[in-house]
């Protein structure tokens, strides 16, 4: 089930200078690490002037997919929805 | 006079997407690959879904309510959409093709017309089955190892389209103009792009049963007593692997429409649902720097009852506030019979806004135009929505983004 979450939270990002390319790797939340796992999906959109990343994956031990927002006006990492996988 | 079928050498290419929204959320969030998964607009058990994966049309499922869905397959994953995501792998998949060609012409979201007809790649000797392969793993690497793509190849976009759907998913299929009657032979009217339920039923009344009966069926025919128009023409040219749609067509009207969720017959409600779809439809008519002189309104009632009425003007149209008064001059005198499910509005008769024509009211405060363009300049750089008309505050989260069918030209 898809759920909604919208919260900021603490993430490690790692850029490449190889392939000139960053990209979320851990992420902090509710009291717990995420490695996260290969990245589904990565896109971006404008919201006004700023920029906004948003990252699909799941963590490494398959336990939920994550939509994370890098909001490249401020900075910020919001978390904005988790899956199980599962039925609604 | 008799015109044979087109043996010239197949050189156009359709391309779609595989269940385009559902392979992309697939795509994005492997825990819900190689299941049944549905993208519906409201995840309610009204919402409607407007695409799933093969998992789920193995069942059936296709366009239908989320009820419906999950009475058939009660462990279907609803998901609603996400427009910037389609609108990304739309501009992904478009990249692609155009490092072959630059003849590339988007149909609808999920679905591309590419012309190889005179390009760099023929003309270096290569096959159109070979760059077909190579589209295909392009866009693997480009949107994602799970995406697939149907591509079929033919003398004419009517027969590729064809051809792309004779082995999805994932297929690459070639018609040439020696294959056009066997294939016609293993299909139904209705398997033809472009002939509905509707255009069958004419064709059966005319003694056309089956796309052979439609490829023998002689032009007068078709076009005399069939179409009774110029349309017959092209079909007869169509079937028989001739170019006839590839003509670009201009932009004649910008709209939006909103099937209402709250269902209501308060008239201040739904002006603010009106106002927030000539919100839009401005924002759209103004990014393409077009003025209207025209509008179109379309009430449908939960009774069933529908109302409509247009209206040519004088005056162009370019400000959210020109659409919201012409809207409301039009149903001034409307009287609801019952609640309202679902409102259209749209501006045609489009022209190009500049340059502009200076205006008698330029400068005070019934410029409308210098308004619109201030509004949209603040909303361009804070973020949509960040001045509104008043009667359209708080309604963020109503009218929300939604996926085009069709058209692409706002991606």
């Amino acid at each position: 089930m898809k759920q909604k979450i919208n919260e900021e939270v603490s993430v490690v990002m790692y850029y490449s200078a190889k392939k000139k390319h960053a990209q979320p790797h851990l992420l902090h939340w509710q009291n717990r690490d995420y490695n996260v796992g290969k990245i589904g999906y990565e896109h971006s959109y404008m919201e006004g002037r700023d920029k906004q990343h948003i990252f699909e994956f799941v963590d490494t031990e398959k336990s939920l997919w994550f939509r994370l927002r890098l909001d490249s006006g401020n900075l910020h990492w919001i978390l904005e929805a988790v899956h199980d996988g599962n039925p609604n | 006079m008799e015109i044979p079928i087109n043996n010239n050498e197949p050189l156009v290419m359709h391309i779609d997407l595989n269940s385009c929204y559902a392979i992309i959320e697939q795509q994005a969030n492997e825990l819900i690959r190689n299941k049944a998964v549905g993208i519906a607009a409201y995840d309610s058990p009204g919402g409607f879904i407007i695409a799933s994966s093969y998992e789920a049309r193995k069942y059936g499922i296709k366009l239908m309510r989320n009820k419906e869905a999950r009475q058939i397959l009660p462990n279907i994953i609803i998901m609603t959409p996400d427009p910037e995501k389609y609108f990304d792998a739309h501009r992904r998949f478009r990249r692609v093709l155009e490092r072959y060609t630059s003849d590339v012409t988007p149909k609808s979201i999920d679905e591309f017309v590419v012309d190889f007809r005179g390009s760099r790649a023929i003309q270096d000797g290569k096959s159109l089955v070979d760059i077909g392969m190579q589209i295909k793993k392009d866009i693997k690497e480009s949107l994602g190892e799970y995406v697939t793509v149907n591509i079929g190849i033919a003398p004419n976009r009517f027969l590729a389209k064809v051809a792309a759907g004779m082995d999805k998913p994932d297929g690459l299929d070639v018609i040439r103009g020696e294959d056009i009657m066997n294939i016609y032979g293993q299909l139904a009217l209705t398997d033809l792009p472009g002939i509905n339920f509707r255009y069958q039923a004419r064709l059966n009344i005319a003694g056309i049963f089956k796309p052979l009966d439609f490829l023998d069926a002689p032009m007068p025919k078709l076009k005399k007593e069939v179409f009774k128009s110029v349309v017959g023409y092209y079909w007869y040219l169509r079937l028989r692997g001739y170019e006839v749609d590839g003509e670009k067509f201009k932009t004649k009207s910008f709209g939006n429409d909103y099937a209402v969720g709250d269902k209501t017959s308060d008239r201040d409600k739904v002006n603010k649902l009106i106002m927030k779809l000539c919100e839009k439809t401005g924002r759209r008519l103004r990014k393409h720097d077009y003025e209207a002189h025209g509008i179109q309104m379309s009430i449908a009632f939960e009774n069933g009852a529908w109302w409509g009425q247009s209206k040519r003007t004088h005056a162009p149209i370019y400000s959210t506030q020109d659409i919201y008064f012409s809207c409301i001059r039009l149903i001034r005198r409307l009287e609801y019979p019952a609640r309202v499910t679902k409102l259209s509005i749209s501006v045609f008769d489009v022209a190009p806004a500049t340059p502009r024509q200076l205006g008698f009211f330029d400068g005070t405060r019934m410029d409308t135009k210098s308004l619109a363009i201030a509004a949209d300049e603040i909303n361009d750089r804070y973020g949509e929505y960040t001045v509104v008309p008043a009667t359209m505050a708080n309604m963020q989260d109503t009218i929300i983004k939604r996926v085009p069918f069709g058209s692409v030209r706002d991606i």
